[in-house]
């Protein structure tokens, strides 16, 4: 059977990395069944741990999803300064940097032919 | 396929598995050991990681309130088994890998965000504030570390293609390309230096990719009491355990086949099977050299770094750093000769 998808630079073959992966999650599965399955539910051993302080509510607990990347942001700051201005809200904006962006890729295009 | 080979592949990738988790064990004995022998400690015996892992399995394994019970669990088994895919595209050796010509660099490039990505799942997972950070944390670690490792892979495959532009049977991405052409033979003093640039960022990328210190801010036990893993216990946690050391060992294998594939089996005249047993032992001998390092080394020197500082030494340091040796690389064919007629 022949699944290999070739480049001239690379290759790789889906259906035996999941025949390797069928494998080796099988191989998990296995170790995994080596080990202690029980405990004892409904005590406080199954309470998030906090350390040691009392959970205040279950939403007030999580962290929010503003801020997934907050360090990437951080370390980004002046070039998301600048990036997020563009972002005002207004689709005329927006349009009129599509127009921007297509003209200036127009351009390359055209100087790169004629160069 | 044959039925013969099919049973073979079987054969072969259950002891690939096996050996690589019992290797993979001993070399973060040798870790831990000569990581405290460092800092002035006599360290826990060879022996420990497996005497850890014996000890998680009899350890209750915990599904706290509030996490989500399937995802929760399946984490640690994909963590697991894509770490333990790694190990069948890696040549061990002289021996081919098992799932030789079936997949190259780039493959393995994103293969290696596997485990990470189950990681960041279980954390997220859990259902704890404090997982829920290590997770976050790890996702920008993620995406910080991937983009100087593309720019060496790039660099690496772009020598390849200069240096054998006429090969039609050489894939540029193929590890067997580099088994088969040393890269420090092949280039001069540019080149040389370029590729010692690359060399340098993929050891420090390792630390990264392991999120060990001073990368090791999805965990940091010391401010988020071990983040990503705070709610794991028992099984499931020896599995993510397991995972950590095998993916090591494929991370140290990928550097020894790009940079150092060289056999000893050549210079002491062996071959057949003494060959290749001499071949893997050095191999894995090659890894230990590698790992000290990548891990052990920076581990006693550094401490962790806050998560801006992560993004900003991977993504602006590392980068420029491999953006050099691109550059030097592709400046090499024409450079060095030069520099050879000045020079006499």
């Amino acid at each position: 059977m022949q699944s290999i998808l070739t480049t001239p630079s690379g290759y790789w073959d889906p259906l035996m990395w999941l025949f390797g992966l069928a494998v080796a999650i099988g191989f998990a599965l296995f170790i995994r069944s080596l080990g202690q399955k029980s405990y004892n539910k409904e005590t406080d051993q199954t309470k998030p741990f906090i350390s040691g302080n009392p959970e205040v509510s279950k939403s007030e607990s999580h962290v929010k999803a503003s801020n997934l990347y907050w360090g990437f942001m951080e370390s980004l700051k002046s070039y998301y300064s600048k990036i997020m201005r563009f972002h005002t809200g207004n689709v005329n904006d927006y349009v009129l940097l599509l127009v921007f962006v297509i003209a200036v890729m127009f351009l390359i295009i055209v100087l790169a032919g004629v160069i | 396929m044959g039925l013969d080979f099919f049973l073979f592949s079987i054969l072969f990738v259950f002891l690939t598995m096996g050996l690589g988790l019992v290797v993979a064990l001993f070399i973060r004995g040798i870790d831990r050991k000569l990581t405290a022998h460092m800092q002035a400690r006599i360290g826990p015996p060879l022996r420990q990681p497996f005497l850890d892992i014996g000890k998680l399995f009899g350890k209750d394994t915990i599904i706290p309130e509030n996490s989500i019970p399937w995802l929760y669990n399946l984490a640690p088994i994909a963590c697991f088994a894509s770490a333990a895919t790694l190990l069948f595209y890696i040549p061990l050796g002289s021996l081919d890998s098992v799932l030789a010509g079936r997949g190259d660099l780039v493959l393995l490039t994103y293969l290696l965000l596997l485990p990470s990505l189950a990681l960041t799942l279980g954390g997220f997972a859990s259902g704890s504030p404090y997982a829920t950070v290590g997770a976050q944390r790890e996702m920008v670690t993620m995406v910080s570390y991937e983009f100087p490792i593309i720019i060496g892979v790039v660099a690496l495959a772009w020598q390849m293609t200069m240096l054998f532009p006429f090969d039609p049977n050489l894939y540029a991405f193929s590890l067997s390309a580099f088994s088969a052409h040393l890269v420090w033979a092949e280039v001069g003093l540019f080149g040389w230096v370029g590729l010692a640039l690359i060399l340098f960022v993929f050891l420090l990328v390792t630390t990264g990719e392991l999120a060990k210190v001073p990368f090791d801010v999805g965990e940091a036990e010391t401010e988020i009491a071990g983040g990503l893993l705070a709610e794991y216990s028992g099984r499931n946690l020896a599995l993510f355990y397991l995972g950590d050391c095998i993916k090591a060992v494929a991370m140290g294998g990928i550097i020894v086949a790009i940079f150092f594939p060289f056999n000893l089996s050549p210079l002491l005249s062996i071959s057949g099977l003494q060959a290749n047993a001499v071949d893997l032992l050095f191999f894995f001998v090659k890894i230990i050299i590698v790992l000290f390092f990548s891990l052990m080394l920076i581990r006693v020197g550094v401490a962790r770094l806050k998560i801006n500082q992560v993004v900003d030494v991977q993504w602006f340091t590392f980068s420029l750093i491999c953006i050099v040796g691109l550059l030097l690389v592709w400046v090499d064919p024409w450079l060095s000769p030069v520099l050879g007629i000045l020079g006499g």
